[in-house]
């Protein structure tokens, strides 16, 4: 008995060991954030000039590239009330449910007493997406909006002067310039977009429905999942394949967002529906369509408007988190406007702040994106509610099923639908 | 009759088999009893990450009799199994008896037959993920070559077809585990019986009917309970190839449960792991039963 004594001992030796490891000395603060290798590196950059300037260490905790993955490896720690990671990154829609589960420490008292101002953001951003029940908990490193690419040299060849406003339109282009097209490429599209079960379905169908005068709420907040507009946006997104025959058959199964960047970088698509980071893709060298593309808004129903899903990254503090003081240091540098110019030129993020677009460097460099200043500022956002992620499941796999045929759209919004109001009664505080 | 062993009342001895023991029992509680009692226990609360924590008695269990989404994801968990196993036993069988003869080169046979289960799952199901892939896989290559189709096929597009893919990938990965397994056991049973038999003018399904069948009921015990939990508690390849799609019809129960772990929502994800633990334990143990594996170790 005394040999297992002796183990135990030396077990709890170990653990506290460990623990005391983990435990920091001041002017430390941990940031988890994930990426692509190049977006890794770029932070560990920043991370050493933030640094240099402010004496404040930090540890940066690498994640997976993957959003789910993310998610997953945040929800772990934040809801063990771990010291660590002060400082992590938010998709947009997680916000909700960060919020909510208490996660996220309330910006606005260390804002008062730096005389810190979100003026310089989109309002529309702040209100819709960093601020639950009244309090600023986050703040947004960049923002994302869906647009229309376009092939502008196809345009101008069969005598298009502009992308098409109307849905209606852009069939009529797609159909007329993907017969010619397919004369000597056999696998040329019309309109390439993000159809597979996953969030960013949910992204395209709230475009979708939004642009016929439709949506996923109504204005009390209610869920509205089987409206007519949006039966009738669902009835043209499987039209788009089965009927009109301008997107793949593999739309609903495989077309995220890199495969459609993919089929139109190389050529084979004439109208694809994409986030901003595709341009800076699109414009390398190699890619068969360099210099051939623009972008637009995504087109409206005739009657309707035009719609793009709000989309992109935030930060906020860990409510457990051992060193707020410092964290604040940290989520400020990031924010700052120095730092938000670095990503748009160097990462081509779009900023959060609207005193970057007109900044002489970003005229020079990435002219596109000041035609995209106007489409952050009107894009519709996801509901910013804690279950968001259990809606957006449920609407996933039925409208993705409308998609593969398996269900009418109308069967498939009105199980939506109940299923949606379900959640809502289930999960609601 | 054998005798039945009894521990001599040594103290000394008693404490060395105790210490002889206790690693094992360690190890299956620490990572056995208690995570299990510890998710049946998460799966009685209402434990989700934005509302408070409360003690909620069977309700997660209730609210899975009417669950629509989990009654699917059952009906396709059960069913995949039904249609796997039986094809992955069979196979495996047929490869087993292959690999026993005394073929030139047959170790090199038998390595090569392991491949498919040494590469990992996620990257098999990655590489069957391009194999059906529409526009570039090497499904829709073939069938233009052979002039099959004019346009591709979109193997994923439809429940059944994204059923069947799935069981080919996985039928395709597990089926040399099956087939060592049950070589493992064929060369255990005395090439005598078969001269014996031989001499007294049997066939060769007369055979393996009344000689090998019999003799490999217990190391095929064990290939259906491994490949069973296994297969119950299939994720890796459904969460790579379709991701429950489409439209949710190739949800496992596994994958089911992660969601909600994935979305916060620990009691209800805890409940359903719970669940998917019960049908396996209830499997291995009617495996046992009817196959007579207990019997066998007697």
């Amino acid at each position: 008995m005394r040999h297992s004594y002796r183990l135990v001992c030396i077990a709890m030796a170990i653990a506290l060991s460990l623990t005391l490891s983990c435990s920091k000395e001041e002017g430390r603060v941990t940031l988890m954030i994930g990426g692509a290798p190049a977006e890794l590196d770029y932070w560990e950059t920043l991370l050493e000039d933030f640094t240099e300037n402010t004496g404040i260490e930090v540890g940066l905790m690498r994640q997976p590239t993957d959003t789910d993955q993310r998610r997953q490896s945040l929800i772990i720690p934040l809801e063990a009330g771990e010291g660590d990671p002060d400082v992590f990154l938010m998709d947009i829609v997680w916000i909700g449910q960060f919020a909510a589960s208490g996660w996220l420490e309330g910006l606005e008292p260390m804002m008062a007493v730096d005389n810190f101002e979100t003026s310089p953001f989109f309002s529309r951003v702040i209100d819709l997406a960093d601020t639950y029940e009244g309090r600023l908990i986050a703040l947004p490193v960049y923002v994302d909006a869906g647009l229309l690419y376009y092939r502008a040299d196809l345009l101008i060849e069969y005598g298009f002067t502009s992308p098409p406003a109307t849905w209606a339109d852009l069939v009529k282009i797609s159909v007329q310039i993907q017969a010619a097209q397919r004369m000597t490429n056999p696998d040329f599209w019309g309109f390439v977009w993000q159809g597979a079960q996953y969030e960013g379905l949910v992204c395209t169908f709230l475009e979708f429905s939004t642009a016929g005068g439709g949506g996923l709420v109504d204005d009390s907040g209610a869920l509205t999942l089987d409206r007519p507009e949006n039966i009738a946006a669902l009835n043209f997104m499987r039209d788009l394949i089965a009927t009109f025959g301008i997107s793949r058959p593999n739309t609903y199964t495989e077309m995220k967002e890199e495969e459609v960047r993919s089929t139109f970088q190389s050529g084979n698509a004439l109208f694809g529906r994409n986030w901003p980071y595709a341009w800076g893709l699109h414009q390398e060298d190699g890619s068969a369509v360099k210099g051939l593309v623009g972008i637009s808004l995504l087109p409206a129903f005739s009657g309707g408007e035009h719609a793009a899903t709000l989309g992109g990254w935030h930060i906020g503090i860990s409510r457990s988190s051992d060193n707020k003081e410092a964290a604040w240091q940290l989520v400020k540098y990031i924010v700052s406007r120095d730092v938000q110019l670095g990503f748009a030129l160097n990462l081509g993020w779009n900023p959060a702040r609207q005193d970057i677009y007109n900044a002489p460097e970003i005229v020079e460099h990435v002219p596109h994106l000041v035609q995209l200043r106007d489409i952050f500022d009107s894009a519709v956002a996801r509901p910013n509610v804690p279950y968001y992620s259990l809606l957006s499941r449920e609407l996933q796999q039925r409208v993705n099923a409308a998609l593969a045929g398996t269900a009418t759209p109308a069967e498939a919004l009105k199980t939506a639908q109940r299923e949606g109001i379900d959640i809502v009664d289930r999960y609601r505080q | 009759m054998r005798k039945p062993v009894t521990f001599t009342r040594n103290r000394k001895e008693g404490r060395t088999a105790f210490l002889f023991v206790l690693p094992l029992v360690t190890v299956i509680v620490l990572f056995i009893v208690i995570p299990v009692l510890g998710t049946f226990w998460t799966g009685l609360f209402r434990d989700v990450t934005y509302l408070p924590t409360k003690f909620a008695y069977f309700s997660n269990y209730r609210r899975l009799l009417t669950d629509s989404d989990f009654w699917r994801s059952f009906r396709f968990t059960m069913l995949f199994v039904a249609t796997a196993i039986p094809l992955e036993m069979a196979l495996g069988m047929v490869f087993a008896l292959i690999l026993n003869e005394r073929l030139r080169m047959r170790n090199a046979l038998r390595a090569t037959v392991l491949i498919p289960w040494a590469v990992p799952t996620i990257v098999a199901a990655r590489t069957w993920e391009l194999i059906y892939n529409y526009g570039y896989g090497l499904a829709n290559y073939l069938i233009a070559l052979l002039g099959l189709s004019d346009a591709p096929v979109n193997w994923l597009g439809s429940p059944v077809g994204a059923f069947f893919a799935l069981i080919l990938a996985d039928v395709w990965k597990t089926t040399p585990f099956v087939a060592i397994i049950l070589l493992a056991g064929l060369q255990t049973i005395p090439e005598e019986i078969y001269e014996q038999a031989r001499v007294d003018g049997t066939n060769f399904l007369q055979r393996f009917f009344k000689i090998t069948l019999p003799m490999l009921k217990p190391v095929i015990a064990v290939a259906l309970i491994f490949r069973s939990i296994d297969t119950i508690r299939i994720l890796d390849l459904i969460y790579v190839v379709t991701d429950g799609g489409p439209g949710g019809s190739t949800t496992s129960l596994s994958l089911y449960g992660y969601k909600y772990f994935n979305e916060g929502d620990f009691g209800y994800g805890s409940a359903i792991a719970v669940v998917v633990f019960v049908i396996a334990f209830l499997l291995s143990v009617s495996y046992l039963k009817v196959g007579g594996f207990g019997r066998a170790m007697e």
